[in-house]
């Protein structure tokens, strides 16, 4: 649901979390998107910084300089000169990542987490039967049919969480409950309805199923990627997962740790939100790969 | 002379060395704690034979100060 | 300048108020855990309350001083002795090159922090000295203090009494640590204390919840009775997940009480920006102090406040650290 009127709710004595809905809708990414590009414009005191994500908002205060009420006061009057999300474009990049799904890395940390913490059942096919799909390839192609958008950054410095543009993809999956104490690096993963790219090795709790060779966090800056950040990802990016066998994936690495990857980034695309709601409309949601 | 070896921090017991009547020289690790996933080991200083072990492995939450280890 | 000849257990170098401007890239703001200790210790010797100092967690490190200087201590007693001899908690300190500081175990509290006169000097890393070792930035080469590291500190500046040993904090300035090993936290309802029923509230603010050892930077785990929850956790779009915690992935305020399944997480200095799982209470800055100082095995009890409340106790604090409190 997309709210009416954006809930405002406290965080302590510092934090401001702006909801301004409860489901998985690009149309709320804009709108916090939206939000943060307004606020760093308005040159608002009082807010130190902001994070946002996919249907909300995270804001830092200084309670020092605004009140909670005058913020969600000022933070209102902002949301209502953004506009209708349909007239947002934005520059967005696609990034495709060769991805071994299936892989043994991944199994290995779900092997150990049964070993050590509690049993459950291999995370591509908990997936697959609880999206009704036929098997785990089925869950392959369906889960790398679509692009991926990417709405927020964090958990992890410079780890993305992406939803699924194509409708016909989207699937869900609880997380796990403990979480993993750890997760391999570059690896694919599912929790809620979003995909997520651990960059380093982390603990998590998203299923988890696949992983990719490619580094999306340097603090050596080894590649031209990096030159601005040590992040390799925006928001408003996009990444498409290639399958690959185990094979590729170990040739791609050796590329990587030699120096002589070359990531594969298409740079000219505009994306446009209006012609991305049309084509949703055209489709047949209950279709799948 | 008896020595008592207490536990520095508090946190969990991951490895017990020595069991009563082990000889142990000085430096020697008695027993190995974890703290925010960080292994503590605890020696002894004088060396001596074991008379008492107060630990288990995989103990959970024991506290700092606690005696763990006797040795003679 | 010093040498790291013993690090202790975990010490690093910190600053106050951390890493901040970056929480949408996922750095969470790092710093010290307790800043009332952190912030005196700077005073104590003449810095600016958020110059870089180190915090020991624990066990303390063994430091060789190779400049003359002037130091202070403050937080966990973690009988520090400067050349075999005992050097006091809450009193700046002539330290002469060629001397050594050595710290051990915490008895009281758990965090202790070194303050140097001038303030520790390393490079900084997106604005701030604080390390963030689990991501490698900041601090000493992105992590701990490691044996053999020099660490560079800038010459004292020439604020009044800089670098003057023998001040010392008034006693009531001081933070004082409980000797039955249980805790009052404040807490702030909010941003999702919709999700709990009204049973489950009452029983989250009148249970004792023991910290668990498996707490760090991180996240402080807490072991107690279940949660329950109201409708809006079980009557939602599927994507918030299937678990009640569950919820689409959001912005995590420091200090938020995190739900994951049954396991509450307080989210501490070096914890997540964001996740998928509830935050029906959040820790405010003014009780953080005491987070760092209680040892796995302390029980808290969770008292409710209202952000304004919360706000006026940041502001005490706030008066507390100043140079007014300084002897």
């Amino acid at each position: 649901m997309i709210y009416e009127r954006p809930r405002y709710l406290p965080g302590g004595d510092r934090y401001m979390l702006i909801e301004f809905g409860n489901e998985m809708n690009l149309e709320l990414n804009f709108k916090a998107q939206g939000l943060a590009a307004a606020i760093q414009q308005s040159g608002n005191g009082g807010v130190i910084e902001t994070a946002p994500c996919f249907a909300s908002m995270l804001i830092h205060y200084d309670p020092d300089k605004i009140g909670f009420k005058d913020l969600t006061k000022e933070m209102q009057s902002l949301i209502d000169a953004l506009g209708p999300s349909d007239d947002i474009e934005l520059d967005s990049r696609l990034f495709y990542f060769p991805t071994c799904y299936l892989d043994p890395w991944t199994k290995a940390a779900v092997d150990d987490y049964c070993a050590k913490i509690t049993k459950k059942k291999w995370d591509p096919e908990y997936v697959a039967e609880l999206n009704g799909l036929a098997d785990v390839q089925q869950l392959v192609r369906v889960h790398s049919g679509t692009e991926y958008w990417v709405a927020a950054l964090g958990f992890w410095p410079g780890l993305p969480f992406m939803m699924a543009l194509d409708p016909r993809c989207v699937l869900t999956a609880p997380k796990y409950n403990p979480p993993r104490t750890w997760t391999p690096q570059g690896t694919v993963g599912m929790g809620g309805a979003s995909t997520a790219i651990y960059p380093v090795a982390t603990p998590g709790g998203y299923q988890i199923f696949a992983r990719i060779p490619v580094p999306i966090w340097d603090t050596e800056k080894r590649f031209p990627e990096f030159s601005q950040s040590i992040c390799l990802f925006r928001p408003g990016d996009r990444v498409k997962f290639v399958p690959v066998g185990v094979e590729e994936f170990e040739h791609v690495e050796a590329q990587v740790k030699d120096g002589s990857y070359v990531y594969n980034v298409v740079d000219y695309q505009r994306f446009s939100v209006r012609n991305y709601q049309k084509w949703v409309k055209s489709l047949n949601k209950s279709d799948r790969f | 002379m008896a020595e008592r070896i207490e536990t520095m921090v508090p946190g969990n017991v991951w490895k017990v060395l020595v069991k009563p009547g082990d000889k142990v020289s000085p430096g020697d690790v008695l027993f190995i704690l974890e703290v925010m996933k960080t292994e503590v080991p605890h020696t002894s200083e004088q060396g001596g034979t074991v008379k008492a072990v107060h630990i288990v492995e995989a103990q959970e939450g024991v506290d700092a100060g606690m005696l763990a280890v006797e040795i003679d | 300048m010093f040498d790291v000849i013993q690090p202790g257990l975990e010490t690093s170098i910190q600053d106050y108020p951390g890493r901040i401007g970056f929480w949408n890239q996922g750095f969470p703001p790092s710093g010290p855990m307790d800043s009332w200790s952190f912030r005196l210790a700077n005073l104590l010797v003449g810095n600016p309350v958020g110059a870089a100092g180190l915090e020991a967690q624990y066990m303390g490190p063994t430091l060789k001083f190779s400049r003359d200087g002037v130091i202070a201590i403050c937080g966990a007693d973690m009988q520090a002795k400067l050349d075999g001899q005992p050097a006091p908690l809450w009193e700046s300190i002539a330290v002469k090159s060629g001397q050594t500081l050595a710290m051990s175990a915490a008895k009281q509290g758990v965090r202790a922090y070194i303050a140097f006169a001038g303030g520790i000097d390393t490079p900084p890393w997106l604005g701030s000295r604080s390390t963030f070792h689990k991501a490698g930035v900041g601090g000493m080469e992105g992590h701990a203090l490691k044996p053999g590291q020099s660490i560079p500190v800038a010459a004292g500046q020439g604020a009044a009494g800089a670098g003057t040993a023998g001040r010392k904090v008034k006693p009531e300035a001081r933070p004082r640590f409980p000797s039955d090993k249980t805790w009052s936290i404040e807490v702030v309802a909010g941003p999702n204390d919709d999700w709990i029923d009204e049973a489950g509230q009452q029983r989250f603010l009148s249970s004792d919840w023991k910290l668990s050892a498996k707490s760090d930077r991180t996240g402080f785990r807490l072991d107690g009775p279940q949660w329950t929850f109201t409708e809006k956790a079980y009557k939602k779009a599927p994507e918030n997940g299937a678990e009640p915690s569950n919820i689409i992935d959001h912005g995590y305020p420091l200090g938020a009480i995190n739900l994951a399944g049954q396991t509450p997480i307080i989210l501490v200095n070096d914890g997540p920006s964001m996740g998928g799982f509830i935050n029906p209470y959040t820790v405010p800055s003014a009780a953080f102090w005491k987070l760092g100082q209680s040892k796995p095995g302390d029980i808290y009890r969770f008292k409710a406040i209202s952000v304004d409340e919360a706000q006026a106790q940041r502001l005490a604090l706030n008066a507390i650290c100043q140079n007014s409190n300084i002897v």
